[in-house]
C-alpha cells in the first residue's frame, strides 16, 4: 500500500462524487448542444424549403414541365428544354468523369508501383488531383472554354450563324433557293464548302423538303411566268441566290465543340473528377489489405483482384461518392455559364452531339434576375422541379447501392 | 497413420528427411530497403511433412514464408537473392521451379504453393464463392466439378458438416475458427502442393487451435506444410521438422523432436524452455 504514489492514496472522496456528477452533467449538456446544432441545420432547410414552396407552388403546373421559355406568353413559359439540356450535359458528365475517375483512382491505389521513377510520377499525380479538387468551379468554366469550346483555335476559328471549324460526320450542306411559288423552297448539293453562295441560271439538279430529287428549270425575267403550281415549285428565277443551309444528323460531329452541351458535359466532367477520384480512393483505401493477399496469395493477377476482390468491396462508397459528385455537377451553373453562355431562348433539348442547351441552374439563374413577377415565381417553381428530380436521382442511387451491399454480405 | 503421434513418425523418417526435400533454400539474403531482414539462410524443406519456422518476433519467419510464394512481391522495396527453388514433378519429369526468378509465373507458383494467413480473411461473399474463387481463377469446370470440388475442399478443411446447409451465406456469418478452416479449404481448392501457414491458429480459441492442429495432421499426407507459430507445445505436436530462427539468421533445423529435447544450440535450448522471446 505504501508505494502507492499519494495522487491514488490521498482522495478526496467528496471531491470524487462531486466531479463524477460534473462530468455527467457537462456531457448532457453536450448531447442537448448536439441536438440544437443538428436541429439548426435542419430548421434552416425546412424555412428555404417552405418559402420557395409558398413563392413557386403557384406556378407548379403542366406548362412549367411542358414548354419552353417564351419572352411573349410569360405566364406559360416552361422549363422543358432545361430539362432536357441538364440530362444531356450530366450525363455526358457522368459518362465520361465515371469511369476516368474510377480508373485512376485503381490505378492511383492499386497499382502502386516499386521502381522509384515511377513511385515519383505516382505520387505527383496525387498531390494534384488533391490541389484540383479544391480549384473552383469558374475555372474549370474558364479551362473549359480554351480546352473544348475553342480547342485552342487549332481547327479554325468559330464565327456567328457559320458552320465553322473542321466537320467530322452526320452534316449535309445544301444551297437553298426560292422557287417562283411563294414561300416554297428547294435545295441543291453543295459540292465546294468554301463557296456560301451561288448564283444559278442554269438549270440544275435538286431536293425539295422533303428529300425527293427533282429537275428544277430556270425562269428568265421577260418571257412567260408559268402558272401552275406544280411547275412553279419546280422553278427558279434566273440569277436567284442560293444560300447555304446545312442538315445536321445527331451524330453531327464538328471540332472544336463550341458552345455545345457536349462542351459542358466534358467541362463538368472536369468539375467533379477530382472528388469521383478522392472518393473511389478512399473507399479502395478501406478495402482491408488481407483480402487482396488472399486474392493475390490463390493466384489471382493484380487485374483479377482489382475485378473481383477490391472493387466489388468498394463499391458501395464509389457510388456514394458518386453520386455526391453528380448531385454537384447537376446543379452547378458558373462552368455552364462560362462555357455554354447565358441564353435561354432555346424551345427544345439537343438535336445533335453539337446542339447548344440550356440547364436548369442557368434558367433558374436568369429567370430569377427578371424584372417580372412571373418569372421570380417560375424559378422558384424551377427551384421545386430542380430539387425533386435531384431526390429522385439520389434515391435511385442509394436504393441500388443498398442492393449491391446487401448482395455482398 | 492418424493414431500414431507425431514425434514417433518424426523419428521413424528421419533418415530420408533430405532425399524428399520439395524445396531448396541456399544462401537466401532478403532485404525491405536497406534493412537486411534475412542472412545467409540454408534450409531444406521436406515434401509431405509439416516444418514448423519459431523464433522471437521479428526474426524473419513471416518473411522467408512469404519468399516462398512470392507474396512479398507487391511489398515496395522488398528483394531477395540467393537460391530457392521447389521440385516440380512435370508429367514424370524432374523439373525444378526457381522462384526467385523475376520471369516467373508467379501466378502459377502461387496455384502450387497456397498461403494461410494469421487473421482468418475470406472475401465478403458467399461461403461457397469463396472456395471457388481460386478454381474459378484457374480452372475450366463445368457446375457440378465446381460444386463436388467446393465440398470436397470443405471436407478436407473439416468444414463441411458446419457450413453445409448454408453454402450460399455469408463467409464473414462464421466463427473466427469455421472462417480460418474455411480459408484452409480456398487454399486447398486450387490444388496445390504446398501449403503454407502463417500463425494460422493465432487468432484463435483452444478447441478452434485443435481443430486446425488435427487438420494439419490429416493434411500433411497429401501437402508439405510450413507453419510459423509461436506456441512450442504446436510446433513440438504437429511438425516433423523444426527450423529455429534468430534476427534473420537460420540457428538450429532438425527433427523437430531433437530440436525440442536435445538441441544442439544453447540459443535453441533458452528459446524451446521458454526463457526468451
Ligand atoms: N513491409 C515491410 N517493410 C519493412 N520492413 C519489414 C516489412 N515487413 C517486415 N519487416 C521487418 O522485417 C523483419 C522481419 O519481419 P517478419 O515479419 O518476417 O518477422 P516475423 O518473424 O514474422 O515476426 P512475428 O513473429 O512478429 O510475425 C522485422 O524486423 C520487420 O520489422
Ligand atoms: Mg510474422
Amino acid at each position: 500500500m505504501s508505494t502507492l504514489p499519494s495522487a491514488i492514496v490521498n482522495q478526496d472522496e467528496q471531491y470524487l462524487v462531486d466531479n463524477a456528477r460534473r462530468r455527467k452533467q457537462l456531457s448532457i449538456w453536450f448531447y442537448f448542444l448536439c441536438v440544437a446544432i443538428a436541429l439548426i441545420s435542419v430548421v434552416i432547410l425546412v424555412v428555404l424549403m417552405v418559402s420557395i414552396w409558398s413563392q413557386g407552388q403557384s406556378r407548379l403546373t403542366t406548362d412549367l414541365l411542358t414548354r419552353a421559355h417564351s419572352e411573349l406568353e410569360i405566364e406559360r413559359s416552361g422549363m422543358w428544354p432545361a430539362i432536357l439540356g441538364s440530362l444531356f450535359v450530366c450525363g455526358t458528365c457522368a459518362l465520361v468523369a465515371l469511369p476516368l475517375g474510377v480508373g485512376t483512382a485503381v490505378f492511383l491505389e492499386e497499382f502502386k508501383p516499386t521502381q522509384k521513377v515511377l513511385r515519383w510520377i505516382h505520387g505527383f499525380v496525387q498531390l494534384n488531383i488533391a490541389n484540383l479538387a479544391g480549384v473552383p468551379s469558374i475555372v474549370y468554366g474558364l479551362l473549359g472554354l480554351t480546352v473544348f469550346v475553342y480547342m485552342f483555335n487549332v481547327f479554325g476559328q468559330i464565327r456567328v450563324n457559320e458552320s465553322a471549324g473542321m466537320e467530322i460526320m452526320g452534316y449535309k450542306h445544301f444551297y437553298q433557293v426560292l422557287t417562283l411559288e411563294p414561300g416554297h423552297v428547294v435545295f441543291a448539293p453543295q459540292t465546294d464548302p468554301t463557296v456560301r453562295q451561288i448564283t444559278f441560271d442554269e438549270p440544275f439538279q435538286a431536293v425539295d423538303p422533303d428529300g425527293n430529287p427533282i429537275e428544277i428549270s430556270i425562269w428568265t425575267p421577260g418571257t412567260p411566268k408559268p402558272t401552275d403550281p406544280e411547275i412553279r415549285r419546280r422553278t427558279v428565277r434566273s440569277g436567284a441566290i442560293g444560300g447555304t443551309i446545312t442538315e445536321r444528323n445527331w451524330y453531327y460531329f464538328r471540332l472544336p465543340f463550341d458552345k455545345s452541351f457536349l462542351s459542358g458535359g466534358l467541362t463538368l466532367a472536369l468539375v467533379i473528377l477530382p472528388i469521383i477520384i478522392i472518393a473511389a480512393q478512399e473507399s479502395l483505401r478501406g478495402v482491408p489489405s488481407s483480402l487482396r493477399e488472399a486474392s493475390m496469395g490463390l493466384g489471382a493477377t493484380t487485374w483479377q483482384t482489382v475485378r473481383d476482390v477490391s472493387l466489388p468491396a468498394a463499391l458501395p462508397g464509389i457510388m456514394t461518392g458518386s453520386i455526391l459528385a453528380m448531385g454537384r455537377a447537376i446543379g452547378e451553373a458558373a462552368p455552364i455559364l462560362v462555357v455554354m453562355g447565358a441564353a435561354v431562348a432555346k424551345s427544345s433539348g439537343p438535336q445533335h452531339l453539337m446542339d447548344d442547351a440550356v440547364t436548369m441552374p442557368v434558367l433558374i439563374f436568369n429567370w430569377a434576375g427578371r424584372q417580372q413577377d412571373e418569372f421570380k415565381e417560375l424559378s422558384a417553381a424551377a427551384i421545386i422541379v430542380l430539387l425533386v428530380i435531384l431526390l429522385l436521382l439520389n434515391s435511385t442511387a442509394i436504393y441500388i447501392r443498398q442492393k449491391v451491399q446487401k448482395a455482398q454480405s | 497413420m492418424s493414431s500414431v503421434t507425431p514425434a514417433i513418425v518424426s523419428e521413424k523418417n528421419s533418415d530420408d528427411l533430405s532425399d524428399q526435400t520439395l524445396i531448396h533454400i541456399e544462401k537466401l539474403n532478403a532485404w525491405y530497403g536497406d534493412f537486411q531482414a534475412i542472412h545467409d539462410l540454408s534450409l531444406e524443406i521436406p515434401k509431405h511433412k509439416v516444418t514448423a519456422f519459431i523464433g522471437p518476433s521479428g526474426c524473419g519467419k513471416s518473411t522467408l514464408l512469404k519468399w516462398i510464394n512470392r507474396m512479398n512481391d507487391v511489398v515496395p522495396g522488398a528483394r531477395a537473392k540467393g537460391r530457392l527453388t521447389i521440385d516440380d514433378d512435370h508429367q514424370g519429369q524432374r523439373k525444378e521451379i526457381d522462384v526467385l526468378d523475376p520471369n516467373l509465373d508467379v501466378v502459377g507458383l502461387r496455384r502450387k504453393v497456397g498461403i494461410v494467413f494469421q487473421k482468418p480473411n475470406p472475401f465478403p461473399k458467399s461461403i461457397y464463392d469463396n472456395v471457388a474463387f481460386g478454381p474459378r481463377l484457374h480452372m475450366k469446370t463445368s457446375k457440378s466439378e465446381l460444386d463436388e470440388l467446393v465440398e470436397w475442399s470443405l471436407q478436407k478443411a473439416a468444414v463441411w458438416d458446419e457450413v453445409k446447409d448454408r453454402l450460399h451465406g455469408p463467409a464473414l456469418g462464421l466463427s473466427g475458427g469455421q472462417q480460418q478452416r474455411l480459408c484452409i479449404a480456398r487454399a486447398i481448392a486450387v490444388g496445390p502442393e504446398v501449403l503454407l501457414m502463417d500463425e494460422p491458429c493465432s487468432a484463435l480459441d483452444p478447441s478452434s487451435t485443435l481443430a486446425i492442429e488435427d487438420l494439419i495432421f490429416e493434411l500433411r499426407s497429401q501437402y508439405t506444410i510450413v507453419i510459423v507459430t509461436h506456441n512450442m507445445q504446436q510446433a513440438s505436436r504437429c511438425s516433423d521438422k523444426t527450423a529455429f530462427f534468430f534476427e534473420g539468421r537460420l540457428i538450429e533445423a532438425g527433427n523437430t523432436e531433437q530440436v525440442f529435447t536435445k538441441p544442439k544450440n544453447k540459443q535453441t535450448d533458452d528459446y524451446v524452455r521458454g526463457k526468451f522471446g
